[in-house]
């Protein structure tokens, strides 16, 4: 088990580093027109662009130029000259309204995915399957950004259902943190649901074949416990690695929903950053946001060890 | 005569399926008796396993419906409640299936599901409790360790093991009837020797009564008392072991007991065959290497499936090679047919050393040396009418092309058995044994001077089995064909063979003129493996055992 | 005789599929609505999807009205009030023709999705080939490359390519794109979505390799070429076409979502997705600059989605039905051996 994870660990560090390699030369090799200038942004003046490129090392071999920029990024050392603030600061302003976001969805699509595929599984084929079914295939189906700004023009400012404004931290008021968040996580849950359930139903579907569901009932168990204990549970596993997966696409969703909706978070600093077109805060956030979820993805990995006892198991017994 | 504990009476069931209604049981009706041993026989598609299950309330699928009556100790169980059924299965009627590694739940310990099932029907019991029973269960089927072993995965245990566990579940809670479905099928011959012996042990000390469903007249020669006949989803026939074995009036049973491939009757002779060895294999080693981790790769972590293997082969001879799964046998046959490459050792093909050759200079070597293959339905290319899979090797070594290629194709065709017309169909709309002949059709399109044929009847039907092997034997005759018969079926092996090797862990033990091997082993373990073959003969069967009990 | 292939079986599935087939026509008639784009906009609106009218007017039911007031207002849907000129009114300060950029739009949506998938699907399955095939370090290589592709999420790699692609061109060795070029969110989409399509591909070949029918083509000496496209790749083809339809769905997705975000399709083109990024300024006094564009995306997306599905079921149905032996049936079908 140890050896499993010091390989999970190792693995994740050699991705992390070409991920930061990759991040290199998306801002500074492969653009056509000079990284300085797109440093600079909308405000350019010549001197900017030269001051830029000194304190960048933009005219160093480009080894030299990965390592400065690596170094601005994670010693805190970035400013967007857009804003004229500190990168890394603003983002860890953001951190509590996006983990809250985040989390409280996934929390809502869990729960929901997994009821719906289970039902749809149970009862495959009739007339709830379908309903499901086609409720699955529309959440996949909408574009989250879009359904955003419906959500806030109808339920907001038309019928004023849930109060506009910005994020409202949990520990100042709870009632009001979950009001504004209210909608978020439905915005952002509504397409995972669609996929999980889908996923849910597919595995379950598949497992109610195997030959130890069979088992099961020859051994006379009840049918609660053939689905719950059997069937259900061996089609968990794929859904946690599944879930890992998922977690970048939260992200993606989550700059778009904290836009339309003015949650002050990460998202919402990278939304406004995209629209300014202002480079070093996208660097940052697209460097912290891809290691976080490297790392988060190597913890699931060693979890599905413990749930899955063939992988545990597998270097050892022969 | 006791009284029926389990009675059927004209049992039917029918699936709606894609292409139509399949009648697969069709007014089944028998008794069996309690204490007794009850051999359902037929082969795939007879409705035999369907049957067994309908009984067990086992077949409720939408798209299935079923008639007729079964009851156990005068009790209704086909109309029962769920609730009813579920008390009966496990608790009254025990099941055991075909291949252990699937019908346990991969994720939870053995031990656990022991316990669960026990649990499930005594509720009242404590959880140590029923952990003691399960464990006493496990020991019952001779499982060594029992309280450790139940701590373990089902993974974790060998092929032999995991059956005695799935047995020990069934019987755990003591049910009247079990119900076995080929339950020794997936298990290699020395371990299905072992597990008759158990079943035989269990029937005698608790008097169970047994419904054993299998393909195999050699364990129904084992095992039973009294055997049904079934073909499509029909009983033919019915009687005692003696009646059916020696006086069987069907035509069906007749056909099926003619099929049969005897171990202990000779093949019959042949002329004599041609001189100098076609095939020459000297020291032949293939080892696979296992990865372990990112940085060493010890020595100790190879798996070494052919460890030093010499035989060599004479024109116009068959040589079979027989072992059991993990002997070896199928990479050794792969290994000299260069299909995957020696580790060292030395490949000699009309004297000429083909170990080692790179895929272009062996390609004009192939068109003299083909394979046949086991699976029917892998072997082919499901994509690809059989016309064109036949076609392929001659176009790929240009041999003929358009009208020429076809005219070849279809004689082809009608010298294995097939309908010229037959051309442009897909493979899956061929039966399996069709299926296999559209494969040796293909080896033999380059008119090779040797085959290796892998396993070629075993996953036939017993009565096809017959049909192909005659085939194969006619084709030597007619076109002087040098073969290399792999197979596990020491019966098989020796109706075929002039010589026999046998294999065991990647090494040839015994090789010689295949009725000495076969009637005079001289190794330990030809021994073992020629004793554990079950014979297709009640009156046999009981006198080997009577001479090998203690 | 004629024998019934495998597709002709799965065509017969499908055409027993309603609703599977009720969304590929609502999706062709879509394809229809967008193709008739330049005549709409040259026979019905008289106007271009990028022209201006800010400070025109335009003659409804008898008077003139401005198409943007003063105070920036746009007008609203006139339906068929002027001819069809703005049938669903301006698209905001700029005074644009809305039917006709949502024409347009879809058709730049549509080619982005499609092309991008295709090219991604081509990819993909070259590498997962040549990966499942010759495994050894060829295998490691191509793997580990889409590994960490793979590894980034989709979203965020996509919006640092867009972001650094849209304001500053590409430029790879020989080839040079500007900044405005429609290829750019094309070959982007493309390079996020390989790896998703590759793995599976390689696995698929990884099983299918070991089918004898592959072992019988070796034996016959076929090489690595014919192997790979004569055995594997008809082998392939279903899971392709599944993956490149429900492909298709995701990448329009995506690329709407970039377009909105202002880092996918750039001016002068128009997609959906930048239709709603410019209309979500205008959202509480216009709202059906929001809601249009977006609801053609959710039909377009949802009828692919439906037919990809379709398309599944028929080519690989799983039968629900457990009969024993399969083999027992096709025993009866077949002739007798």
């Amino acid at each position: 088990m140890a050896r499993f994870v010091a390989k999970r660990i190792v693995g994740a560090a050699v991705v992390l580093f070409a991920i930061s390699v990759i991040v290199f030369l998306i801002f500074n090799v492969i653009p056509s027109s000079d990284p300085a200038q797109n440093l600079a942004g909308k405000n350019a003046t010549p001197t900017l662009v030269a001051s830029i490129t000194e304190e960048w090392g933009l005219d160093e071999p480009l080894p030299q130029q990965y390592l400065t920029m690596m170094r601005k990024i994670f010693t805190g050392d970035l400013i967007s000259y857009e804003g004229r603030e500190d990168v890394n600061e603003r983002i860890l302003e953001g951190v509590p309204a996006t983990f809250s976001l985040c989390i409280g969805a996934a929390l809502i699509w869990m729960f929901f995915g997994i009821l719906f595929g289970y039902l749809s599984a149970v009862r495959a084929g009739g007339l709830l399957d379908r309903a499901l079914t086609m409720v699955a295939v529309t959440g996949i189906s909408i574009p989250v950004f879009w359904l955003a700004a419906i959500f806030l023009n109808y339920l907001t400012y038309q019928l004023e259902l849930f109060p506009s404004g910005t994020y409202v931290p949990l520990t100042e008021n709870p009632a009001e943190w979950a009001n504004h968040l209210f909608l978020p996580w439905v915005t952002l849950a509504i397409g995972f649901i669609g996929i999980y359930s889908r996923v849910l139903r597919s595995n379950m579907l598949d497992a109610m074949n195997e030959d130890y569901v069979r088992t099961a009932r020859a051994k006379g168990l009840s049918e609660h416990r053939v689905m719950s204990r059997h069937v259900l549970r061996n089609s968990l596993v794929p859904i946690v690695t599944l879930f890992g997966l998922d977690f970048g696409a939260l992200l993606g969703g989550a700059i778009v929903v904290e836009g339309v909706f003015n949650l002050d978070g990460i998202g919402l600093y990278t939304f406004e950053s995209l629209v300014n077109q202002d480079l070093p805060p996208v660097m940052a956030v697209v460097v912290f946001g891809a290691f976080f979820i490297v790392l988060f993805n190597a913890l699931v990995d060693i979890a599905y060890a413990f749930l899955d006892p063939r992988v545990k198991l597998g270097e050892a017994a022969r | 005569m006791s009284a029926a504990l389990l009675s059927v009476r004209d049992l039917r069931v029918r699936f709606a399926t894609d292409g139509g209604h399949v009648q697969a049981v069709d007014g089944v009706s028998f008794d069996l008796a309690a204490g007794e041993v009850l051999a359902v026989v037929g082969e795939s598609g007879s409705g035999k396993s369907v049957t067994a299950g309908t009984i067990m309330g086992l077949t409720h699928s939408p798209n299935a419906r079923i008639e007729g009556s079964v009851r156990l100790d005068g009790r209704k169980l086909l109309d029962a409640d769920e609730a009813e059924l579920r008390r009966v299965r496990g608790d009254r009627i025990g099941m055991v299936f075909q291949d252990p590694m699937t019908s346990f739940n991969p994720v939870y310990r053995i031990g656990d599901q022991l316990v669960e099932a026990i649990r499930a029907h005594r509720p009242g019991l404590g959880r140590d409790a029923a952990r003691d029973l399960a464990v006493e269960s496990l020991d019952a089927v001779g499982l060594p360790e029992a309280r450790r072993r139940a701590e373990r995965y089902p993974h974790e245990f060998s092929g032999g093991m995991r059956q005695r566990a799935m047995i020990a579940m069934a019987l755990a809670l003591e049910p009247e009837v079990l119900i076995a479905d080929e339950p020794t099928t997936a298990l290699d011959v020395t371990v299905q020797a072992q597990i008759l012996a158990l079943l035989r042990r269990l029937h005698r000390e608790r008097g169970l009564a047994t419904i054993l469903i299998t393909h195999d007249l050699g364990v129904v020669a084992e095992v039973a008392d009294r055997a049904l006949v079934m073909h499509e989803g029909r009983i033919v026939e019915r009687g005692s072991l003696e009646e059916v074995f020696y006086s069987p009036k069907d035509p069906y049973t007749r056909k099926l007991l003619g099929a049969v491939v005897r171990l202990d009757r000779a093949a019959p002779l042949r002329p004599a065959r041609g001189t100098g060895p076609l095939l020459e294999v000297a020291g032949l080693v293939k080892h696979f290497p296992l990865k372990r981790g990112l940085l060493t790769e010890r020595k100790a972590d190879r798996v070494r499936a052919v460890d030093g293997v010499s035989f060599s082969v004479a024109r116009g001879e068959t040589l079979g090679l027989v072992g059991e799964s993990g002997s070896g046998k199928s990479t050794l046959a792969r290994t000299v047919l260069q299909l995957l490459a020696p580790t060292s050792g030395s490949v000699r093909f009309e004297g000429r050393e083909i170990a080692g050759l790179s895929r272009r200079q062996m390609r004009p070597l192939r068109a003299e040396m083909q394979m046949v293959f086991q699976d029917p339905y892998a072997s082919l290319n499901p994509r690809k009418r059989i016309g064109q899979i036949v076609a392929e090797p001659l176009r790929l070594h240009g041999r003929a092309t358009g009208a020429e290629l076809r005219r070849q194709v279809e004689e082809l065709l009608e010298r294995v058995g097939l309908a010229p017309e037959h051309y442009d169909r897909f493979p899956h709309e061929f039966s399996g044994g069709q299926r296999q002949r559209v494969g040796i059709a293909r080896a033999l399109s380059l008119r090779p001077k040797l085959i290796v044929a892998d396993e070629p009847v075993s996953a036939l039907d017993v009565s096809i089995r017959a049909q192909i092997l005659a085939l194969l034997a006619d084709l030597q005759e007619e076109l002087g064909l040098t073969y290399v018969f792999v197979a596990h079926d020491i019966g098989v092996v020796r109706h075929v063979a002039d010589r026999i090797a046998v294999m065991h862990e990647g090494r040839i033990v015994e090789q010689g003129p295949a009725d000495r091997v076969c009637e005079r082993p001289s190794d330990p373990y030809t021994k073992s493996l020629l004793a554990a073959v079950p014979v297709p003969d009640p009156r046999e069967s009981r006198a080997r055992r009577a001479s090998s009990d203690t | 005789m004629e024998g019934r292939s495998p597709w002709y079986l799965a065509y017969r599935r499908l055409r027993r599929n309603r609703v599977a087939l009720a969304f590929g026509a609502l999706f062709l008639a879509i394809v229809l609505f967008v193709l008739a784009a330049p005549l709409w906009a040259s026979r019905v609106a008289d106007t271009g999807p990028n022209e201006t009218h800010t400070t025109e007017r335009v003659e409804v039911g008898g008077e003139q009205r401005e198409v943007v007031n003063r105070e920036g207002r746009p007008i609203g849907p006139l339906w068929l009030g002027a001819g069809g000129k703005f049938f669903l009114g301006a698209d905001g300060r700029l005074g644009r023709d809305e039917m006709v950029r949502l024409m347009y739009g879809g058709r730049t949506s549509l080619l982005v999705g499609f092309l991008s998938t295709l090219i991604a699907t081509l990819l993909a399955t070259t590498l997962g080939l040549l990966a499942g095939y010759y495994r050894g370090w060829a295998d490691t290589v191509i793997s580990r490359s889409l590994d960490v592709i793979w590894a980034f999420p989709v979203t965020l790699l996509a919006i640092a390519l867009g972001l650094a692609l849209a304001t500053g061109g590409l430029q790879i060795g020989p080839l040079e794109l500007s900044s405005g070029s429609i290829w750019i969110p094309i070959l982007i989409i493309a390079f996020v979505y390989t790896p998703y399509m590759a793995r599976p591909i390689r696995g698929e070949v990884l099983a299918l390799r070991e089918k004898e029918f592959v072992e019988a083509a070796v034996a016959q000496g076929a090489g690595p070429l014919r192997v790979m496209f004569g055995e594997l790749l008809p082998n392939l083809l279903s899971t392709l076409i599944v993956f490149f339809t429900l492909g298709v769905a995701q990448n329009m997705l995506l690329e709407s979502m970039l377009s909105f975000l202002g880092v996918g399709v750039q001016a002068p083109n128009t997609s959906w997705g930048t239709m709603i990024g410019d209309g979500f300024e205008l959202i509480s006094t216009a709202p059906l600059l929001t809601v249009v564009p977006g609801t053609m995306i959710l039909l377009t997306v949802l009828a692919i989605n439906i037919v990809g599905d379709g398309l599944r079921d028929a080519l690989d149905p799983k039968s629900k039905v457990r009969i024993e032996a399969r083999t027992g049936i096709a025993e009866r079908k077949g002739t007798a051996v």
